[in-house]
């Protein structure tokens, strides 16, 4: 009865081992298209540069009406002075963007009548330097907040405030000219009495005529605190509708994942019908839509995780040294504070030169489902991931060998599999896929009552 | 012999939770990390307690349950890039309960030390306290198993005395910074500290003894949770409040004393008839 005992735990682990062997998890294919936040009607960006608890945050305006109308306040958990306040070209967020887009590759089917034959592909590597800090005070107290900071950047005027109470700060930003919409008062309160600080933007007028500049450009500012979150809470006042949020996290160790949400990887490397290559775009917005409501609308997404020294395949080259700069990466810099923690034989080491690890996340949020800031951490998880959609185009040449007339019988049931996947994805009608694709008469061996519950719309 | 000892529902249930989570949430989970979990569990306990312990063969057979409860534990809770880690992990957390002991009782809860072990010596260990969710459901399954065990070994005082001063404490804040209240059970509904509430803080044979000493020392659980999380911005904040802890366990053990836990003598039904055993120590 003893020995009993003992082989049930020991049966538990093989079975353990055998049911769940690592998937192989290669990339490749030709790159195609991305999935860009084009797509996206104001969709906010967010680069967070983070190693221990220094941040540098770049955020990109999403803003639309006038310039003059621009004014932007953002919790922050430190007093930034001029020195921590940054603009930031518009193309770095691009940049990030087009590199870690979801993307759909392709691959051409070989004559099956010759030998199998595919292609890999992979990029060389980035490096980069940069960050701060220091002071200088003005106070005005009447209303229960201080103008701990004023200065200019660039185009934009900034004043770091802190604020005792939320009627007071709203007072202050109404006679100060900056458009707060109603109800921002209940909102300000639980940040005062985190003890935050506002960062306060807009902008000078003449300034962004001189500069000649079409667009706002992002802002970057750098502090440090262990606070790993974003406010975006302030940002739901107005919103009517759901808002879409990308955030690109830098690191020096692997993946960030939100700790008080969950953070779920998007639907990734299936096959879809090859006449997607041509609407990829409404293909991703109607996947995200679906998933997003699968998941009862309260999860963040990854689209991407990965080392920034490769791509497998390139939507984009690499960043370089120079632009990882840009984006606020400030470590790699020879006199960071930062060292890597030693195992005593344990584990891996890390790699030392190409250490930006960037994880991207969107957030689709409501105020009724994303109801707390999100709050980040870093793990070690250094899993590649991406959002990937294959498009596999048969060989159409001539086939004369029994493999290839056994290769032509295969073919309408992997056009129906790829319908299905599509429809299932996208929650598209599976009828006008199958039309896109002509999968009708000739061409589809399909049994009846597959017809049939695909008449029934199952 | 089967589900005569609580700990086999304890293994099931914890085990259905390990499945539920790599089939319905997509984890970082990797599965041959809870095969190393649970073998260097199993491993370290048979070792241990045979070069350690002078104990009954048919005592050192039946710990080997509690090793597995500990793996299963450390694949619920830890997450590793390297399988070296889960190693370490499970030998800190078996290890301590021969280490750590005051009298015959351990205090330190096993799968707790391992964590917090791996946290500190491996660079790459991190808890995901995300993950779970929050979804009704969960919490209800949770709940359900969580209750019919803590029914069993007579431990939900500690469940309720940790929870009830973990959610007040968090009410006041709340209140305070006047955030509305879907925040707030936004924070209380994680799947992550309900399962810790449920199935770590209440191991009846790492805790105190006394039903006062628990109540005591759960609510000092909940202020330091309270306090690391929300003032160190901490994530992993109940795992080190536990472990900061668990040392008190022994003050509280000579202050209200009360007689030791055993597995063997909680027949099912939570009847006690099996006097035998008594002494049969994990």
């Amino acid at each position: 009865m003893n020995r009993f005992k003992l082989v049930i735990p020991l049966l538990l682990v093989l079975v353990a081992v055998l049911c769940f062997a690592p998937a192989a998890w290669a990339f490749c294919g030709f790159y195609v298209a991305k999935a860009d936040t084009k797509l996206y009607n104001q969709a906010s960006q967010v680069i967070i540069a983070r190693d221990g608890d220094r941040t540098v945050l770049t955020m990109a305006n999403d803003f639309q009406g006038e310039v003059k109308d621009f004014a932007m306040v953002v919790p922050v958990p430190t007093v930034l002075q001029k020195e921590q306040v940054h603009v930031a070209e518009s193309k770095i967020i691009e940049r990030l963007d087009a590199f870690s887009a979801p993307r759909l590759v392709e691959y051409f089917d070989s004559d099956p009548c010759a030998v199998d034959d595919r292609v890999f592909e992979a990029a060389p590597a980035p490096r980069s330097a940069a960050s701060n800090q220091l002071e200088s005070k003005i106070s005005d107290r009447s209303l229960g907040v201080t103008v701990e900071a004023r200065f200019n950047v660039g185009e934009y005027d900034i004043v770091i405030l802190s604020a005792k109470e939320s009627g007071g700060l709203e007072t202050w930003l109404n006679r100060n000219g900056y458009k707060i919409p109603r109800g921002a008062k209940q909102l300000l309160k639980p940040y005062i009495r985190s003890s935050m600080k506002f960062f306060v933007a807009k902008v000078n007028l003449d300034k962004f005529e001189k500069s000649g500049y079409q667009l706002l450009r992002p802002l970057q500012i750098s502090y440090q605190s262990p606070k790993f979150m974003l406010p975006i809470r302030l940002g739901m006042i107005n919103a009517t509708k759901e808002q879409d949020l990308l955030v690109y996290i830098l690191s020096p160790q692997g993946q960030a994942e939100i700790t008080n949400y969950r953070t779920v990887k998007i639907p990734s490397n299936t096959n879809i019908p090859v006449f997607v290559k041509d609407e990829f775009g409404e293909f991703y917005k109607s996947m995200f839509q679906t998933v997003y409501t699968k998941e009862d609308k309260k999860v963040a997404f990854l689209e991407y995780a990965w080392d920034m020294s490769s791509c497998d395949p390139c939507s984009a080259e690499p960043l370089t040294s120079e632009e990882l700069k840009q984006a606020g990466v400030f470590w790699l810099d020879g006199n960071s504070t930062r060292s890597i923690p030693a195992s005593p034989g344990f584990g891996r080491p890390f790699p030392v030169n190409n250490n930006v690890f960037i994880t991207r996340l969107h957030i689709r949020y409501t105020r009724d489902k994303f109801p707390e800031d999100p709050m980040f951490q870093q793990t070690s998880n250094r899993e590649s991931f991406q959002g990937r959609y294959i498009l596999q185009h048969p060989f159409t040449g001539e086939l004369k060998c029994q493999a290839g007339r056994e290769y032509k019988r295969s073919l309408p049931k992997r056009f129906e599999q790829e319908a299905q996947t599509l429809a299932k994805l996208t929650n598209w009608n599976i009828q006008e896929i199958r039309q896109k694709m002509r999968l009708n008469g000739s061409n589809l061996t399909n049994s009846w009552w597959n017809n049939f519950l695909a008449w029934l719309g199952l | 012999m089967l589900f005569k000892d609580i700990r086999d529902y304890q293994i099931l249930f914890l085990g259905l939770f390990l499945v539920l989570g790599i089939g319905t949430r997509d984890w970082t989970l990797r599965s041959p990390l809870i095969a190393v979990a649970i073998a260097t569990c199993l491993f370290t306990q048979w070792i241990l307690s045979l070069v350690v312990s002078k104990e009954p063969k048919i005592g050192q057979f039946t710990s080997l349950r509690s090793a597995l409860i500990t793996a299963l534990g450390l694949s619920l809770l830890l997450r590793a890039d390297h399988w070296t880690t889960m190693v370490l992990a499970g030998i800190s957390a078996i290890a301590s309960k021969f280490l750590f002991q005051v009298g015959d009782k351990h205090f330190f809860n096993p799968a707790n030390f391992g964590i917090i072990s791996a946290l500190v010596l491996a660079p790459d260990a991190w808890v995901s306290p995300g993950q779970w969710g929050e979804e009704w459901w969960y919490g209800l399954l949770f709940a359900g198993t969580g209750g019919m065990i803590l029914q069993r070994v007579g431990r939900w005082d500690t469940t309720a005395a940790f929870l009830g001063a973990y959610s007040l404490l968090e009410a006041i804040r709340n209140l305070w910074l006047g955030w509305t209240w879907d925040v707030y059970c936004h924070r209380l509904m994680s799947g992550s500290l309900l399962l810790f509430a449920l199935f770590m803080v209440t191991d009846p044979r790492s805790i105190p003894n006394a039903r006062l000493g628990r109540i005591i020392w759960a609510v000092c659980i909940a202020i330091v949770t309270f306090i690391l999380r929300n003032y160190f911005f901490i994530s992993t904040a109940v795992f080190w409040a536990l472990f900061v802890l668990a040392p008190l366990t022994i003050l509280i053990d000579v202050l209200w004393s009360a007689p030791q836990f055993s597995w063997l003598k909680q027949e099912a039904g939570g009847q006690r008839t099996n006097k035998l055993n008594l002494k049969i120590e994990v």
